[in-house]
């Protein structure tokens, strides 16, 4: 059983966990999805508004949404901000964060703003933004970047923050560089929390993608979001909205896959 | 399989001194900034203040800050009593954590703004979308912290009491409850903070009614003035609403010894 | 009296079955105090939580006056090595708490517990919170919860481990001071000869691999021994039977060196 922290872990329980259940988990999950699915259908139908498909019309929509290259094209668009402003969050981020948690001075200087910006609800600068920037690429990336950097930083702060300080005066006492500190200690000790930083950093990086464009541009997955509804098209906005959430999970699968990966690597060569 | 969300020990204590000298140096490069780059997007933090104080004293967006505040607070009080009441039962029972963590997980990773179209399909312009959004955004924190509040009773304490013979209510009351309160606390810390960021997000996107309108409509007039006064305005209300949680925290966990409290917001 | 005859249990552990505990026959005699001690592993812990019903023999029975027990009852109350104290409640709360569950009106048990606040020496403290305490008087108070209850049998699980020397050796006074006084049954489980020979009627000594008796050692000095802990210590009767329990117990330790 593993069960480690961070945003959405999920704890797998093997099948002998289960004594006091008759079944496995899934005849409780697939009956919750039909129960969500009739009651879906039921209230949908009794309602009638051309804005509110029904269960079986959102699959259909589906289907057809699949086949239909507004969608690839759409997520093409909205991907390329994602994966731009993602990398950015993380080569910006992460020395940032590993240098506040070293260096307490920083810390201290940085500390308000961090704060602030935790709290700080990032669409409300997106006016500043067009403003500044106009409504270009160049717009969405800078939001993704301020979404998905946030968790970075202080994870990689926190990483740094809690290497065991004797390790740090061991090194010391053998006459170890900064570098070699770096290197051997910190690094190696911060990477559990950089890795799970990375994970929450994605899903904070797809809220900010989906955010622009429902608020900023009208372009890619939330343009297209915007114009099913300007055409009354209930059913393929509601199927595009599974498709995101496929995709989402689909990256915080891989991300969290990558994160025990790696962690394990680092732990499996003691380092 | 259990979503948990462990609260991290994100804020560090803000020492006052250094804070003080942070604002006080950033506001004035702020100025510096305003004064030569002269862009509308960066007005000078005298107009920005005073605007604040236009519409707050003098009462200019009143209006819509009530407005904003009743969804919160309406919003937060159904994601606590639902999410508490669910997390309780996900916690308690295999059967229906069964049921639904796959689908508590799917919802974490999504973007919840996206099922913003969906609530105003539902329910138009009104508050009835809004409010929605507030829920989604603060309540599934909420279920999973609770449910893996119910699982953080001390072993040796439940065998204590088993020891005694004791019955499973009792059980419940003074031992599973109490030990669940540091954590679920710490879930609703969480989830205010969550709220309001739905609070805005939805009312930027629905852009009828709340200080999110008032961003937006600012914003087509570029405005940066007014945009970034409320800015300001938002993270106040943030802060003091999970000032105000943490004062409830403290309270209710007063037996909890300072060096185990559990760290977040 | 508590008859166990025939225990045996069995845990599924890493590297196959181990065998906790093995055709263990023990008889307590009422109002004796009796010390358990062995290595680790001997089954000593698993043989007291059978008795207190937390745990399931896989064969055998516990006999407590002539019934069958397989469940936690009344006539036995148990204290634990690490306190197992209510965090959030206060000491008067903490004491009270076997009866409370016991349906024990809200009036009765408080004065029933302030007594036995009083009895364990902890006056004044019974509106504090477990963490306010010092290890030593937070064992005092699971003393006082399970000397509350008034149980036939107390069960003590190397209550005293997690203490520092100093701490310990005041408690086991004070304990032989109560005892003196309630003359309770006392199974008492340790892993310190000195323990088991100060506290004990008698010594049961366990060994491991399987968890059997090894051997019963009487303990016949003199009670009672709260008088002065320090010169039974020295006494040359505590050393000798000390000595005896420590040669067993060496031979037990002992790795079996490959051929």
């Amino acid at each position: 059983m593993t069960a480690r922290g961070g945003l959405g872990t999920i704890r797998h329980a093997t099948p002998r966990v289960w004594r006091g259940v008759a079944a496995s988990p899934w005849l409780y999950r697939a009956l919750t999805l039909v129960i969500g699915a009739v009651a879906w259908e039921v209230s949908a139908r009794s309602v009638e508004s051309i804005l509110i498909p029904t269960f079986l019309e959102t699959v259909d929509g589906f289907v057809r949404l699949g086949a239909d290259p507004r969608l690839w094209e759409a997520l093409f668009i909205s991907n390329q901000a994602l994966v731009v402003g993602f990398l950015i969050a993380l080569v910006i981020g992460i020395p940032l964060g590993l240098a506040i948690g070293r260096f307490p001075t920083l810390e201290r200087i940085t500390n308000v703003y961090l704060n602030i910006l935790l709290v700080a609800p990032m669409a409300a600068l997106i006016p500043l933004l067009i403003m500044s920037l106009g409504l270009g690429f160049a717009s969405r990336v800078v939001l993704i970047v301020l979404f998905a950097i946030l968790v970075m930083v202080i994870n990689a702060r926190t990483g740094v923050r809690q290497v065991d300080a004797k390790l740090i005066e061991m090194a010391r006492s053998f006459g170890a560089s900064e570098l070699q500190i770096w290197r051997r200690i910190l690094l190696p000790g911060a990477l559990p929390a950089i890795m799970s930083g990375i994970r929450i950093s994605i899903g904070r990086a797809v809220e900010g993608m989906v955010i622009v464009e429902l608020l900023m541009v009208s372009v890619g997955i939330g343009g297209l979001i915007l114009s099913f509804r300007g055409r009354f098209q209930g059913e393929m906005l509601f199927a595009t909205i599974f498709y995101v959430i496929i995709e989402a999970f689909i990256l915080l699968g891989v991300a969290r896959w990558l994160e025990s990966r790696v962690v394990r690597a680092a732990g499996r060569t003691g380092r | 399989m259990r979503p948990r969300v462990p609260v991290p020990g994100f804020r560090v204590r803000l020492a006052f001194w250094p804070t003080l000298l942070t604002v006080v140096v950033t506001a004035g490069l702020w100025e510096l900034a305003a004064r030569l780059a002269n862009v509308s997007f960066i007005p000078p933090l005298g107009d920005i203040l005073g605007r604040l104080w236009e519409l707050t004293v003098q009462g200019q967006i009143l209006d819509d800050l009530a407005q904003s505040l009743t969804n919160l607070a309406i919003g937060f009080g159904i994601s606590v009593v639902l999410g508490t009441a669910i997390g309780v039962a996900m916690g308690l029972s295999k059967k229906v954590e069964a049921a639904l963590d796959i689908y508590v997980y799917a919802l974490l990773t999504t973007p919840t703004l996206i099922f913003a179209p969906v609530f105003f399909a539902i329910w138009g312009l009104g508050s009835g979308s809004i409010i929605a959004l507030i829920v989604l955004y603060a309540i599934l924190y909420i279920v999973i912290n609770t449910a893996a509040a119910m699982d953080s009773a001390p072993t040796q304490l439940l065998e204590m009491a088993r020891s005694f013979d004791a019955p499973r209510r009792t059980v419940f009351w003074r031992i599973r409850l109490p030990a669940a309160m540091p954590l679920v606390m710490a879930g609703y810390r969480v989830a205010v903070a969550r709220a309001v960021r739905g609070m805005i997000n939805g009312e930027m996107f629905i852009a009828a009614t709340g200080l999110g309108a008032l961003v937006i409509q600012a914003g087509a007039r570029f405005d940066a003035t007014t945009v970034l006064a409320i800015l300001i305005l938002i993270i106040v209300i943030a802060y003091l609403a999970i000032e105000i949680v943490g004062f409830l925290d403290r309270r209710l966990t007063a037996w909890l010894p300072s060096n185990e409290r559990v760290g977040g917001f | 009296m508590i008859e166990v005859s025939g225990i045996t249990k069995r845990f599924a552990g890493r590297h196959g079955e181990v065998q906790a505990l093995q055709g263990v026959d023990l008889t307590v005699r009422d109002n004796e105090f009796l010390t358990v001690l062995g290595p680790s592993g001997c089954g000593k812990t698993t043989l007291l939580r059978i008795i207190a019903g937390l745990e399931r023999a896989d064969a055998g029975q516990v006999l407590i006056d002539g019934r069958v027990i397989r469940s936690p009852g009344p006539e036995r109350a148990m204290v634990f090595q690490g306190f197992a104290l209510l965090p959030w409640a206060t000491i008067l709360s903490n004491v009270a708490f076997g009866l409370e569950v016991r349906g024990v009106p809200r009036r009765e048990r408080e004065a029933k517990a302030r007594e036995l606040i009083v009895f364990v020496g902890l006056s004044g403290f019974e509106d504090m919170l477990p963490h306010e305490l010092s290890g030593g008087m937070q064992q005092r108070v699971g003393l006082a919860r399970a000397l509350a209850v008034e149980p036939q049998v107390l069960l003590m699980d190397e209550p005293f481990s997690a203490l520092d020397e100093q701490t310990r050796r005041l408690l086991q006074e004070e304990l032989l001071g109560i005892w003196e006084k309630t003359r309770t049954t006392v199974i008492f489980i340790t892993h310190s000869m000195e323990e088991a020979v100060l506290l004990g009627d008698r010594v049961v000594l366990m060994s491991a691999r399987p968890g059997r008796i090894a051997e019963i050692v009487d303990v016949p000095l003199e009670r009672p021994r709260s008088v002065s802990v320090d010169s039974i210590e020295t006494s040359r009767e505590f050393a000798e039977i000390t000595n005896h329990l420590w040669r067993s117990l060496r031979t037990m330790q002992e790795p079996v060196m490959p051929e």
